[in-house]
């Protein structure tokens, strides 16, 4: 063999997968079409959001890179939704895609282990029964032999971009696709579907009148994503809002006949949450505007992402509306918005380990899972990476659950439901997410990443430091009760609207109201200057939502019961007599690995599930 | 769907005898660790925490630990795994009266048992392999022997209704939480991220629900019955009345006062509804030793009984002692023998029967039936009749109460969507599942969001 793992891409599924089994030790290929294309943001040029950002914390505790590289290279840093509850805060920054793009290339360049090669991939290898993956062939016909496989071809797999009436094989402007995998995918009985997906028009900044526009600055202080940092000091550049009118919408609505999305040039399937300009106004006409965030690709760079308003009208089309819009009247467009549509693997076509069903050895992540987002690729690629050096290792599997991560949540999605349109992490998908909060991702994972062997000794200490701090401060706000003479030295509204009725209560009782922050209390408690903000923010979540959480783990521990309850992977659903067809053709095909799994694959019924309980129960060792 | 309705490991229990008067009843219990939740409620714990398996243990139930005891008990140990099901079980034999069962199965219930769902027992015995399993489709009939049970009676009407009302605040709750996911999923500077929040619809739907939960009253009277007393002075017809109830002679019946010494019981059907009819021994003043004690006891039936009947004699007209009496129960009054000569018209407020021509029955009838059910009749609508969906609902109740007070408080919405969905989860057990992809549509179709 010439390599223990070939990694298929060199986007974010493709970094995380390639640094993962190289890191573990495992003698590692990257093949990317591009070498200068490595860690390219295509899209939106930021990093995080609701729920993504608590993935990207998550594949940092895991040992992974996203976080890392973002500290690097942000130039604006927000966490979102301050004013809303703890559990749909997350971190957002903005991202000098070139600097990122640079970050990425190096980063996989000096890994030890980890070869990178510049060719496209068209077909695999296997052994003669077609069951076990060997290795790739290349384009220029090389072949490559490994032991495993991880593929994360992106938007590349037949890719196709589409801007009004032209379209060529592409999977980003001006990148040819790479022809002929999907293709052979299929022949190895692969299940494969057409997705679509859209981006922007990128603008000249001096060609904007921002002062049109209402500023959005980031936050003072700007945070790091990776627990391994304590610090960002990094220079901060706003974004801008404005909104498209009646005139923009007037522009769309006389050329609709010439969109690809309406001339049914396009088969793929779009996000729902993501629309185009042209969807938005079909869809909701009765809306006079649409908001539009104008974010800068880079520290230096002229070019401007206009966020809301991705399109594939032809370019005088595209030109026309944006120049109806506020501060947009004299802007020149630098690259096109555009349409991509792309093959991508039906997930249920895949185990939880992100290993596929029919050929032992081969892992997909990524958008070739159906997915949508850098954040949603970085951390299948982790997974994928971690698990295919873990069967090398012999081991079992890395499989996160619903209640411990997103990332767990949306593998199982995938494998389990599969998807009918590009996959979007949202918060709302996560049933447990008072406890999948991003500030926690290093309580929840950590211990894992260091287990795969992706953590060092040092981020474990760091983490038990942390934990520690946490009770600490915990502690001294129990000890401590408010005084009158407190109320003074507190001062502010704290003194007139609550404080009076709380003498002689602890600290820790106080900090139970809603508009009570830890904060209010440095002025009487000077030690709590002294701890880390990541501290006293912890102990306060604690502290607040008691109750919530308590409730939370009960809901967990409900929820485990069914996941525990284990079923073999060579389960022969043929011998379940009397569930209905469906059920069992459901079950057959997904292989749930637990009874929980198998109860949320759709349509199966709840009495067949009870059977199969049934049935386990026969196996069980007695006692 | 992440909860199954059997749950191997929770503590279940069911009545084993028929629900019924009887010298004996038989309450099962099962689940491992249930010797020892017993054991706290026992007046003798380390008899019962200490017995082997397939032992008798003699003692009292108390309602609670260090409560009052609710009855004398003899509890039938068995261990794990050499029982029915395989796992820890207790059989409770009790007194076959009905409050009695029903004073057992509560404090239970309070100690964490649930009441086991149909066949549930049989179901773990089968997944302990206490039982040869020969075809699946069996245990497929009994998992869904719940809605063939639906299937009879009054209840097929009356649980098509409930699962309508509970889908409509299923509808609400989950229109609610797609209005909270939207402030999940979009952060707050995007516009229409700030959708308001219904939060009038979601009391509204509290309401709702807690009204469902008081016809669990009406539910049990369906299924358990409730008690009737026939009161009143001797040879006012009280057994005339109870046989026309019967229509059979059961009762002796004769013009001698007093031949009624004890009471007698007997289960009948009043307007649909299952009645346990006593004929007491009538009030007089007796020296006899054993009519004495027959009063006494009849005395204390018409205690318990959650309904009198009180006849009078229209031929001798209201005395103090009927109106002290009635005063003092809940009584229908009734004027009977209003065939004879001599019979005064009916004061305000009573029934004219004639107990022997059956004239004024169906009026009588009648206002049983409006008395027992109240004004909440199961005409009206939904009437809840299980434990099972009982408890459910009031889990429903309290998540949402305590959303109520999440919100008054300020709470966050994230936190308080945790307590959204503890109702309704609970109230997807009872009538089939929702889940975060309905919602996620539920919000796409409604609203215009994303970029």
């Amino acid at each position: 063999m010439d390599f223990d793992a070939i990694v298929i891409g060199g986007g974010h599924a493709g970094i995380e997968g390639s640094l993962a089994t190289a890191r573990i030790g495992f003698r590692t290929l990257l093949i990317t079409q591009s070498l200068d294309a490595i860690g390219r943001l295509s899209c939106n040029p930021a990093i995080g959001g609701l729920s993504k950002g608590n993935i990207v914390r998550e594949v940092d505790a895991l040992g992974g890179q996203m976080g890392k590289l973002i500290d690097a290279t942000m130039i604006q840093f927000r966490i979102l939704n301050r004013r809303r509850g703890p559990a749909v805060q997350a971190p957002r920054a903005q991202a000098d895609k070139f600097l990122y793009n640079q970050l990425a290339k190096e980063t996989v360049e000096k890994q030890e282990n980890l070869f990178v090669f510049q060719d496209t991939v068209i077909d695999l290898l296997l052994n003669t029964e077609g069951t076990e993956i060997r290795g790739v062939i290349t384009e220029r016909g090389s072949r490559y032999t490994a032991k495993r496989v991880v593929l994360t071809t992106g938007t590349f797999m037949e890719g196709k971009i589409f801007i009004g009436e032209y379209s060529t094989f592409s999977g980003r402007l001006g990148e040819p696709a790479a022809i002929g995998l999907g293709t052979n995918l299929r022949r190895m009985g692969f299940r494969l579907g057409r997705m679509k997906t859209g981006t922007p028009a990128r603008v000249a900044r001096s060609s904007l009148d921002l002062s049109k526009m209402e500023e959005q600055p980031g936050d003072e202080e700007a945070l790091p994503f990776s627990f391994s940092n304590d610090t960002i000091n990094r220079p901060q550049v706003s974004c801008y809002i404005t909104y498209t009118n009646d005139r923009t919408h007037e522009v769309i609505r006389k050329n609709m006949d010439r969109s690809p999305l309406y001339s049914g040039t396009i088969e793929g399937v779009g996000p729902r949450y993501c629309p185009s300009l042209e969807d938005k106004v079909v869809k909701f006409p009765e809306r006079s505007r649409h908001q539009i965030f104008v974010e800068p690709e880079g520290f230096e760079s002229e070019e401007m992402y206009l966020n809301g308003i991705s399109s594939s009208l032809p370019e005088e089309v595209q030109l026309d509306f944006l120049r109806t819009i506020s501060g947009l009247e004299r802007v020149e467009v630098m690259r096109p918005g555009y349409a991509v549509e792309y093959d991508f693997l039906d997930p249920r076509q895949l185990y939880p380990s992100l290993e596929t069903k029919r050929i032992r050895g081969l892992y997909v992540a990524g958008q070739t899972n159906g997915t949508s987002g850098y954040e949603e690729a970085a951390g299948q690629g982790l997974m994928a990476g971690i698990n295919a050096a873990r069967s090398l290792q012999g081991k079992e599997p890395l499989i996160l659950s619903r209640a411990e991560a997103y990332t767990g949540v949306l593998i199982d999605d995938l494998v389990t439901l599969g998807t009918e349109e590009p996959y979007r992490m949202f918060t709302s998908r996560a049933e447990y997410r008072l406890s999948l909060r991003h500030d926690s991702a290093d309580k929840r994972l950590l211990n894992k990443g260091y287990e795969t062997g992706l953590q060092s000794e040092e981020a474990r200490e760091r983490l038990e430091r942390k934990v520690g701090e946490i009770e600490e401060v915990k502690e001294l706000l129990r000890k401590r009760t408010l005084k009158e003479r407190d109320l003074s030295a507190i001062g502010g509204d704290f003194h007139k609207q609550i404080g009076t009725k709380q003498i002689g209560k602890s600290l820790i009782q106080i900090i139970k109201i809603p508009e009570i922050h830890i904060s209010d209390f440095t002025a009487i408690l000077p030690e709590l200057e002294e701890a880390h903000h990541h501290v006293l923010t912890q102990a306060e979540l604690d502290v607040k939502y008691e109750g919530y959480i308590q409730r939370q783990e009960r809901q967990i521990c409900r929820f485990q019961k069914m996941e525990k309850v284990r079923i073999p992977d060579d389960f022969d659903y043929d011998t379940l007599e009397g569930i209905s067809s469906e059920s069992r053709e459901k079950l057959r095909e997904i292989r749930p690995l637990s009874v929980g799994q198998a109860s949320r694959i759709s349509g199966v019924r709840n009495s067949d599930i009870a059977i199969l309980m049934v049935f386990l129960g026969r196996k069980r060792v007695p006692g | 769907m992440e909860d199954l309705i059997y749950d191997p490991d929770d503590l279940i229990v069911a009545l084993a005898t028929p629900w019924g008067e009887g010298a004996l009843g038989i309450i099962r219990t099962s689940g491992n660790g249930c010797i020892e939740v017993l054991a706290e409620m026992f007046s003798r714990p380390k008899a019962l925490s200490n017995a082997e398996g397939h032992r008798m243990v003699y003692g009292k139930l108390l309602s609670e630990k260090g409560g009052e005891a609710v009855d004398e008990v003899v509890l039938g140990v068995y261990r794990n795994p050499k029982s029915y099901t395989g796992q820890d079980m207790v059989e409770i034999s009790c007194h076959g009266s009905l409050p009695g069962l029903n004073g057992i199965l509560q404090s239970l219930r309070k100690a964490g048992f649930r009441d086991a769902g149909p066949g549930e027992f049989t179901l773990r015995a089968f997944l302990n392999r206490k039982m040869d399993l020969t075809r699946a489709e069996a245990v497929n009939e009994i998992v869904t022997s719940k809605s063939r049970r639906a299937h009879t009676l009054a209840l097929h009407r009356l649980s098509g209704s409930i699962e309508e009302r509970i889908n409509t605040a299923k509808e609400t709750l989950t229109r609610f939480m797609s209005s909270l996911a939207i402030q999940l999923d979009y952060p707050e500077d995007e516009e229409d991220s700030g959708i308001p929040m219904e939060t009038e619809s979601l009391y509204a739907a509290k309401n709702k629900l807690e009204e469902l939960l008081k016809t669990y009253r009406i539910g049990r009277i369906f299924q358990e019955g409730v008690r009737v007393a026939l009161a009143g002075r001797t040879n006012s017809g009280k057994s005339s009345l109870f046989n026309l109830f019967l229509k059979e002679d059961r009762s002796i019946v004769s013009d001698i006062h007093g031949t009624t010494r004890d009471y007698i019981e007997s289960w009948v059907t009043i307007r649909g509804i299952p009645v346990s009819l006593y004929d007491t021994a009538g009030l007089r003043e007796s020296e006899h030793p054993v009519e004495v004690e027959g009063i006494r006891r009849s005395g204390q039936i018409i205690q318990t009984a959650q309904l009198v009947l009180y006849l009078v004699d229209s031929c001798e007209g209201l005395v103090d002692e009927d109106r002290e009496y009635l005063k003092n129960h809940n009584c229908i009054g009734i004027w009977n023998k209003t065939d004879l000569e001599g019979s005064a018209p009916a004061p305000e407020g009573f029934i004219p029967v004639s107990v022997l021509s059956g004239q004024g029955f169906h009026l009588l009838e009648e206002e049983i039936g409006n008395r027992l059910l109240g004004t909440a009749a199961p005409d009206s609508g939904a009437v809840i009749d299980s434990g099972r969906q009982k408890d459910l609902l009031e889990k429903a109740v309290e998540a949402l109460a305590l959303v109520d007070q999440g919100l008054g408080l300020g709470v966050p919405i994230d936190a308080v969507a945790l307590d959204v969905k503890d109702a309704l989860d609970a109230l997807g057990e009872i009538t089939g599942e929702v889940t975060s992809a309905d919602i996620l549509n539920t919000m796409f179709g409604n609203f215009c969001v994303g970029k």
